[in-house]
């Protein structure tokens, strides 16, 4: 298939997913029940730090329909403490951590223990009777307390809460600010938050003597894989992942405890057991998007040219070493934005303190550095008296610059910034609403607009850049599978590496196999959820990283390329033509009408997928000598850049990740003088994914994560009492936005194909919660400027904004 | 000790005993095998567990199963008509209004009682009545843009997705 002959990519296919999930069809972990299967259930801690001083089984093992019961001491009798991954790069003393909290609980919520019972009430009634004794310790919720002189350490094996100091630096940042005309500076804030996928936690284990299977809705198999395989030092595992309730970043990571603990549960009783972790387990002790404090300056000519950034960034990675660097290294992916600036030093602290583990989510890092870089901007241009969208134009990359290296290495295929601020100004009016905001009124009504990326394509070899000489590299670059399958009936089946979560993967790749062979979408269709076993999956087999759109598109269309090839070998064979006459449409394969005028005589002029694949599974004697039977092919994908620079050099530069989209966010907001409370009037995106495949579910993913960033910016998030209780354990409490509070958001595509990808494409998933906190920030400062008001911190609650008004400017 | 209840659950009836403290989406899920209805929250927050009940939209957590007894329950699973999807489920399909799909059973079924009270809603009101419900992924956009979609026939005037004719569903 070349680009011109596309007849489904690029078209708004019917879903393939849909139609099960509208009719209660889907198929998620709790759908799932097995014979004798018991149900489990987690004891967690209710302190925020404190010493377990002793976990007594006894009465709880005892009690009506119980089967088992698992303590700290069996956890650490039965299993091995997970290995640090490369979220914890940083680590640089080993720190076991099991599967439960061991010696120690570190935050509310953390797993304690586990019971399981014939049924559900059951395994919580006795929950009870497990007798825990702790000793409570002082609780320390905030960064500064964490890294004081005389704090109580959170981890005695570092000696310290500051677990992570390091720092990145590329170009002469020095130089720059030595002839800087001024420095802008700035202390900026971002809090703790998540995406609160709908459905949580789920494991079911089943122990058959073969091998054990794990059902999960993990994002990154990956990680629950390994974790059982080494937790219970055994290889017959099997992963299988369903229908998955969204992700976001939440189901990488945390969750492997969950798995192990159900795997070793399972393997004590000898039953298949199940867990599902509640709403309110989820918001304590699931994994939170880190507070991150910036503390920035800039140094800038006085034409508003930027010249370099120095950032402190402190990190509160709350209670756990395990993702101690993530939040830090996530920066590399958009370390510079949009903007063609050369020197930048960021430096970086992880603090642990006595609040939830921090795990990926919506974009882990780059929002941080997207708000960074826009709140800068703005500051800057407040600083010179010039206009905010000139300063950023005078920085942007341009586009003769496009392929585009930035300073630590990211190459950033193409683009078209100052197109995408053009039309986002246009979409919403910009020179009006400026205009208007001049003839002056009482209404408190600002607009900001901001530009960032949004990165695509992992390379797993990313957080080393914080520890070049590690020996322990990760997996480097980028690999994925995929199988593409013509069967016996003529319909074609294919499989992916990696699960989703809600992100269209059976409907887009579905088309792009509809092109290359040349058959409906209707009838193709996806093999089934992911499997361990079955699934073709390389380091890249994520639900994350916004993986999809590079490796296992790449993956199924060169699947698909590799069955095409067989099906033109096989079909020219049987029809005695030259293959090179031969084209494929509507799952038949026939002569190119001009290619061979007189040959029909010869015998039948076409055949049909289903006389292929009778042929191919059933028939040898029919088969070209030399031909493998079957219609079915794997392939492999990579991408040009995975090669040879995935391994940081000694600089710290390295591809972070591989496309690079990028959207223009425009925000216009009122504020209520009397309560603080903001109301978005508009939200306006221009977005550039590059090809799309289907434009509907590139709107739904821009849709959902712009909305998830504005309710971000204006006020869900997490808040922890001084004795590190979480305050915030339900949806209502954590102030998720409904129907009424989301914005009717805005879309215009500005598509510019990446060079470098299988068919132009770059990512469309978590990319517009990357600018949009910037984006209503900027906005709310802008109807805040008759107070002279600088919003500096998120989230702009009606607290803070009415502060920002009257109290603290 | 368990209680005896009678629920018809799309218009079939189910008799048997439940804990008093089953819920009635324990009872739908854990029993009947009607997994279509979801929890997110079991707090009522989240809608994922939407059914109507006596055709009133119910969040199933928050309803003990024995005060269903004697009730008609129509779920997810009860919604197609003769085997075909109710215009609300092919209006989600049509409209991308779904990603992840677990919200979705709430979502339509929430999206179906409004229809039923206001053939015809505005933008306004669909955001005010769905507003009961949460949804992860989508930020809603599509979601109440299908709703709009589904409107009213114009030869009767009345709404194609009105709550189904006794017995006319299919479990």
């Amino acid at each position: 298939m070349t680009r011109s002959d596309s007849r489904y990519v690029g078209a708004s296919v019917r879903s393939k997913e849909a139609p099960r999930h509208v009719t209660g069809r889907g198929r998620f972990v709790d759908d799932l029940v097995l014979p004798r299967m018991l149900h489990a259930f987690v004891l967690r801690s209710p302190y925020a730090h404190a010493r377990i001083v002793s976990a007594n089984a006894g009465r709880a093992a005892h009690a009506t329909g119980v089967y088992g019961v698992i303590t700290p001491d069996d956890v650490v009798r039965l299993t091995t403490p997970f290995k640090p991954g490369r979220y914890a790069a940083g680590l640089r003393v080993p720190v076991p951590e099991y599967a439960t909290a061991v010696g120690k609980v570190r935050y509310v919520g953390e797993p304690v223990a586990m019971v399981a019972a014939s049924s559900r009430p059951e395994a919580e009634d006795a929950l009870e009777l497990i007798d825990v004794e702790y000793e409570p310790l002082p609780a320390i919720v905030t960064t500064e307390a964490a890294a004081a002189p005389d704090a109580t350490l959170i981890y005695d094996e570092l000696g310290t809460n500051v677990a992570w100091q390091g720092h990145v630096s590329f170009g002469d940042v020095d130089a720059a600010f030595a002839r800087a005309d001024r420095v802008v500076s700035a202390n900026l804030g971002i809090h703790r938050y998540s995406s609160t996928p709908l459905e949580p936690f789920a494991c079911l284990v089943d122990p058959t003597p073969e091998r054990l299977t794990l059902y999960c809705n993990c994002q990154n198999p990956e990680v629950v894989y390994e974790a059982i395989t080494e937790a219970l030092g055994i290889d017959g595992v099997r992963v299988a992942v369903p229908d998955v309730g969204g992700g976001f970043g939440q189901k990488i990571h945390l969750i492997r405890k969950y798995a192990v603990l159900t795997a070793l549960m399972a393997v004590q009783t000898g039953r298949p057991v199940k867990w599902i972790e509640d709403r309110s387990e989820h918001m304590m002790a699931a994994g939170h998007s880190c507070d991150q404090e910036f503390d920035v300056e800039a140094a800038v000519r006085n034409d508003g040219e930027v010249l370099g950034l120095r950032i402190a960034d402190t990190d509160d990675v709350g209670g756990s070493v395990s993702t101690l660097t993530i939040h830090f290294t996530n920066k590399l992916n958009n370390l510079f934005n949009t903007y063609r600036v050369q020197n930048l030093r960021l430096e970086g602290r992880s603090v642990l303190t006595n609040k939830c583990p921090v795990v990926p989510n919506r974009g882990i890092g780059k929002p941080g550095m997207c708000f960074i870089w826009e709140r800068m901007m703005d500051a800057v241009a407040q600083e010179l008296g010039l206009d905010p969208i000139a300063v950023r134009r005078r920085n942007l990359v341009t586009q003769d610059q496009f392929p585009y290296t930035t300073p630590n290495g990211n190459i950033i295929g193409s683009g078209d910034y100052q197109g995408l601020l053009d039309r986002a100004l246009k979409n919403i009016g910009y020179e009006d609403i400026r205009a208007q905001q001049k003839t002056g009124n009482d209404r408190l009504i600002g607009i900001g607009v901001v530009i960032g990326l949004e990165p695509g394509g992992r390379n797993a070899a990313r957080d080393m850049a914080i520890f070049p000489k590690s020996k322990q590299m990760p997996g480097a670059g980028g690999v994925e599978g995929a199988t593409v399958k013509i069967e016996k009936n003529g319909s074609v089946v294919f499989t992916l590496g990696a699960p989703s979560c809600g992100q269209s993967h059976e409907t887009t790749a579905a088309q792009i196999v509809a092109d290359v062979l040349g058959i409906p979408p209707d009838r193709i269709s996806a093999s089934g959820g992911w499997d361990s076993s079955l699934s073709p999956w390389g380091v890249s087999c994520a639900n994350s990283g916004n993986n999809f759109h590079l490796y296992d598109i790449g993956a199924v269309h060169g699947a698909a390329m590799r069955v095409r090839e067989k099906v033109l070998t096989l079909a020219a064979h049987l029809l005695k033509v030259d293959r090179s006459a031969l084209d494929l449409r509507d799952g038949i394969v026939g002569r190119v009408p001009s290619a061979a005028p007189n040959s029909s005589a010869d015998g039948p002029a076409t055949i049909t997928f289903a006389e292929l694949g009778k042929i191919a599974y059933a028939n040898q004697a029919l088969l070209p000598e030399g031909f493998e039977g079957g219609l079915e092919a794997t392939y492999y994908h990579s991408h040009p850049h995975a090669d040879p620079g995935m391994l940081p050099d000694e600089t710290g530069r390295v591809r972070a990740q591989y496309t690079f989209g990028s959207a223009a966010h425009a925000a216009l907001v009122e504020v209520d003088p009397g309560t603080g409370r903001v109301k978005v009037l508009r939200y306006v995106i221009v977005s550039d994914n590059g090809t799309m495949i289907n434009p509907s579910v590139v709107d739904g993913q821009i849709y959902g994560s712009a909305a998830h960033g504005i309710s971000v910016a204006l006020g869900e998030g997490f808040v922890y009492g001084d004795d590190g209780q979480l305050l915030t354990l339900t949806l209502l409490d954590y102030g998720k936005s409904t129907t009424l509070e989301t914005p009717r958001i805005e879309i215009e595509h500005h598509p510019v194909p990446d060079p470098y990808t299988t068919l132009g494409q770059k990512a469309a998933g978590e990319g517009a919660a990357i600018p949009s906190p910037a984006a209503i920030a900027s906005a709310v400062e802008n109807a805040l400027s008759p107070f002279g008001a600088r919003v500096r911190r998120l989230p702009l609650t009606p607290e803070r904004v009415w502060n920002l008004m009257h109290v603290s400017r | 000790m368990t209680h005896s209840v009678r629920i018809t659950v799309n218009g079939e009836a189910y008799e048997g005993d439940v804990e008093p403290r089953a819920l009635l989406v324990q009872f739908l899920r854990e029993q009947l095998g009607l997994t279509g209805t979801h929890v997110g929250c079991v707090v009522g927050e989240c809608g994922a567990c939407s059914v109507l009940v006596d055709g009133v939209l119910v969040k199933s957590c928050l309803m003990l199963a024995v005060q269903a007894n004697g009730r008609e329950v129509t779920t997810i699973e009860g919604l197609r008509r003769g085997g075909r999807p109710h215009p609300v489920q092919e209006a989600f399909v049509n409209g991308f209004a779904l990603q992840c799909g677990f919200c979705t059973p709430g979502f339509v079924m929430a999206a179906h009682a409004l229809l039923a009270r206001n053939p015809n809603p505005t933008e306004e009101e669909i955001r005010r009545d769905l507003s009961s419900n949460l949804c992860m992924c989508t930020g809603y956009v599509q979601i109440v843009e299908a709703v709009k979609s589904v409107g009213s026939d114009p030869g009767t005037g009345r709404h194609r997705g009105q709550t189904p004719e006794r017995g006319d569903s299919t479990p």
